[in-house]
């Protein structure tokens, strides 16, 4: 029986960015876009999405004079990663 | 979107977030194994043509100037995440300079006597005394922390540099005098800091 995917990382960008958040403690914005290679407007809308669903925590802070976007995942996101990574291995193992 | 293509996003990203991390900690290799390299060196000559032993205290200038390139460096880089992973090896380093700082303050303090301590073994009052070597101990943890680094990065490389320069700066200390044992500590700074450092940098522009 397949589990179902979380609808919400069910998404090329979604995923990437709470994929990369996985292993980091928190990560500004621009690390972010660059390693996924999103546009700022588009980065920015997805990570409203996760934020509003509780996935990640996100703060603007400043660093030195310039303004700064840190992205953390919560507790409730890492739990929907690793449900979401539960449910992929139902898909790839019954392919198997 | 495919399970498939699931996979490969997520293997992708946690893969670039590694590297990214063990190039950052490549950088930060390179710049203090030169810091050390060039102070070991420039003390060893000021000891031996200028002076004595008093030159070490240049150690905390050295200290200074690697923090400072450090934060040069952090400045004109991309931001680099905070992961666990780093933060273990910044505490590993931390670490070793607390310890090697407060050994060196020590000992420093007593040379001179500003300290009133006198590091010597019981036994015959009129020769008791303790050789420590300074700079076999500092190339022994030097070692340890950077072989200790090479297993948080899973590279080869920097465990058996790190390796060699720990256990060879720990024996070759222990053959020359005092002035001389700064060029085993160069040394120790170019196998265990500089060349896996620059492996591993080299191996990530590829």
């Amino acid at each position: 029986m397949f589990k179902p995917l979380d609808p919400l990382l069910h998404s090329e960008l979604r995923l990437a960015v709470v994929s990369l958040l996985i292993s980091a403690e928190e990560a500004e914005f621009p690390y972010i876009k660059e390693q996924t290679g999103a546009t700022a407007g588009n980065l920015s809308v997805q990570i409203d999405k996760l934020s509003a669903a509780g996935y990640i925590e996100v703060e603007k802070t400043f660093k030195g004079k310039k303004p700064c976007t840190l992205c953390r995942i919560t507790p409730a996101g890492l739990k929907a990663f690793e449900e979401y990574v539960k449910a992929l291995r139902s898909y790839l193992d019954v392919k198997q | 979107m495919t399970a498939e293509r699931s996979l490969e996003i997520i293997t992708e990203q946690i893969e670039r977030s590694r590297r990214t991390i063990t190039e950052n900690s490549s950088i930060a290799l390179i710049s203090w194994g030169t810091c050390v390299f060039v102070f070991a060196l420039l003390i060893a000559y000021l000891w031996k043509c200028h002076g004595g032993p008093a030159w070490n205290a240049l150690w905390a200038v050295m200290w200074l100037v690697g923090c400072l390139a450090e934060r040069l460096i952090t400045k004109r880089k991309e931001p680099v995440p905070v992961t666990f992973v780093g933060k273990t090896i910044g505490h590993v380093w931390a670490t070793f300079g607390i310890f090697m700082g407060a050994i060196g303050i020590i000992f420093g303090l007593a040379g001179s006597g500003l300290l009133p301590v006198t590091f010597t073994i019981s036994g015959d009052p009129l020769n008791a005394h303790l050789y420590v070597n300074l700079t076999s101990i500092i190339s022994l943890c030097f070692g340890i922390a950077s072989t200790i680094t090479g297993f948080i990065l899973k590279n080869r490389i920097v465990q058996v540099c790190g390796f060699i320069a720990g256990l060879g700066g720990f024996f070759c200390a222990l053959q020359y005098p005092w002035s001389e044992q700064l060029y085993v500590m160069a040394a120790v700074a170019v196998i265990g800091l500089i060349i896996p450092g620059l492996v591993i940098y080299f191996q990530k522009q590829k």
